[in-house]
């Protein structure tokens, strides 16, 4: 073996990934190469160097607020795939399996033509730019269409072929009422995923703008999961005072007590408390687990008038 | 008694939300600690997180298991690393196309990005450790990538090969060519120190 093949095995041998056959042969070869043995020294000086400044680790909290953040993401992903799930789920109970493939392509064709025709030609909705094409025409190479968001999935061409994904957006332009429940879903969707937080507030402030006529399920569920999972505090804090506006059911109670316990901005947990506190005792119907997380937030939290406010409930309980 | 990573995944394939949390919280924190390691910035590596856990429960339906579960979600832990900071480009290009105001002056100062200085970060204010951070980010993305796994996380080459899914003698390649690119970038200081 070379000098240079001994000199790259010292690396190597310092990750402990030498066999101890070549473990050996590299250690007979120290002895004689002076050259290699100050490579050694080095190279393990080196590594100590940069393991003794490595300060980031991954501590509970970083572990607990990224877990957190997930679940909302994942709550959010379930709520989009829902209604999908239940139309397949209803066509493929009502054909059986030779013709399940040819009908579900036809009724969703026929789905996609209905939802179309009621979108654009709805009076409440207006469509400003009318040069809009079904999806399956889109061609990648007119001048409105955008590719965004290119995710490789496999980048290495090592077998010549690459895999990824990509948007291929093209813009839209609409105009409707507000209490549309077309115009919703897409305000929902926006302040679920909209990068931008000031997208994602605006979408809750458009539906706040007037008194809903009806409390939709989805959208008070599309703010819990903004509320407790959004990284921004203007936007949570926005999400919170629209939710204040629905009835009061057992899903937002366990959304202020999440705010009150988790969030680390001082402004929302006052807003939590301060809407637990209005309630009253058989409202709020505290379960012995949320009297004790109570108790820990009168010891812990280090704004008094949160601690005074908490109190205040525990006494009501007592 | 632990419930075996096979029948955990047969119940998350098939939409039991528990066996799904359950199973990722098996390998989380060293999904975390991947993209800690390699973005340097503990709000980067969140989003990282997120981003591989939502394709890891997008895809689980198409899991064959012809590979480790751990293989799998770890090779997408690396794809998303190595592909996320050209993706950040395009997003901070449209974020600052727009503005984020409210009236509440509590809540003005909450811009864009809000976080509260990281105490790991403002506790090593050394210039060293400044130093040898920037070093390592110079590196090209695969050489850092193959860095992180093997010298924070200890990953034996033959598994590094498999989440970057070359060859081992391409893993070496990549180890070889970081430690000679971090000697020159801090060849001053370790020669002054040694």
């Amino acid at each position: 073996m070379n000098h240079n093949e001994f000199k790259k095995r010292i690396l190597i041998s310092l990750f402990g990934e030498l066999s101890k056959y070549e473990q050996a042969e590299l250690e007979e070869h120290l002895q004689s190469c002076e050259e290699c043995r100050q490579e050694l020294e080095q190279q393990t000086h080196l590594l100590s160097l940069v393991s003794k400044h490595k300060t980031l680790k991954v501590d509970e909290k970083l572990l607990q607020d990224a877990r957190s953040q997930l679940r909302g993401a994942i709550r959010a992903e379930r709520q989009g795939n829902h209604l999908l799930d239940n139309l397949a789920q209803f066509f493929s109970g009502l054909v059986t399996a030779p013709y399940r493939a040819a009908l579900s392509g036809v009724a969703v064709l026929a789905i996609g033509l209905f939802l179309g025709y009621l979108f654009f030609h709805s009076p409440q909705v207006t469509l400003i730019n009318d040069n809009v094409k079904p999806a399956s025409d889109i061609n990648f190479y007119e001048n409105d269409v955008k590719i965004k968001n290119i995710r490789f999935i496999d980048p290495v061409a090592s077998d010549g072929e690459i895999e990824f994904t990509f948007d291929a957006v093209k813009p839209l332009h609409i105009k409707g009422n507000v209490n549309d429940s077309k115009v919703q879903s897409i305000l929902t969707y926006a302040m679920l995923n909209e990068q931008n937080p000031g997208a994602r507030l605006n979408s809750i402030n458009a539906m706040d703008s007037e008194a809903p006529q009806k409390f939709d399920k989805d959208i008070k569920d599309a703010l819990i999961t903004v509320v407790v999972s959004d990284e921004n505090p203007g936007v949570r804090r926005e999400a919170l005072k629209f939710l204040n506006k629905f009835p009061y059911d057992e899903d937002i109670k366990q959304a202020y007590i999440h705010v009150l316990t988790a969030d680390t901005v001082t402004g929302l947990r006052i807003e939590a408390i301060n809407a637990l506190s209005n309630l009253t005792k058989k409202a709020l119907d505290l379960k012995q687990s949320e009297v004790d997380l109570f108790k820990q937030k009168l010891e812990t939290d280090k704004n008094s008038y949160i601690r005074y406010k908490t109190k205040t409930i525990l006494q009501n309980y007592n | 008694m632990e419930i075996s990573e096979y029948d955990l995944i047969k119940a998350a394939k098939s939409g039991n939300h528990s066996a799904f949390e359950e199973l990722i919280y098996r390998y989380d924190k060293s999904v975390l600690a991947i993209a800690l390691n390699f973005v340097q910035d503990r709000d980067t590596a969140k989003d990282i997180y997120q981003d591989v856990l939502i394709r890891v429960y997008r895809g689980l339906k198409n899991f064959e298991m012809r590979s480790e579960f751990s293989t799998w979600l770890f090779r997408i832990t690396t794809n998303v690393c190595l592909t996320y900071k050209s993706r950040q480009k395009k997003r901070e290009f449209i974020s600052l196309d727009e503005r984020f105001e409210t009236e509440d002056e509590d809540f003005g100062k909450f811009e864009i990005m809000d976080s509260e200085p990281d105490p790991g970060e403002t506790a090593d204010s050394s210039d060293m450790g400044e130093i040898i951070r920037n070093a390592v980010d110079s590196l090209s993305v695969k050489q850092r990538m193959t860095f992180v796994l093997k010298h924070y996380e200890g990953y034996k080459i033959r598994e590094i090969a498999e989440m970057l899914n070359c060859k081992e003698g391409t893993v070496k390649k990549y180890l070889f060519d970081a430690i000679r690119n971090l000697r020159k970038k801090l060849e001053l200081i370790y020669q002054t120190a040694y």
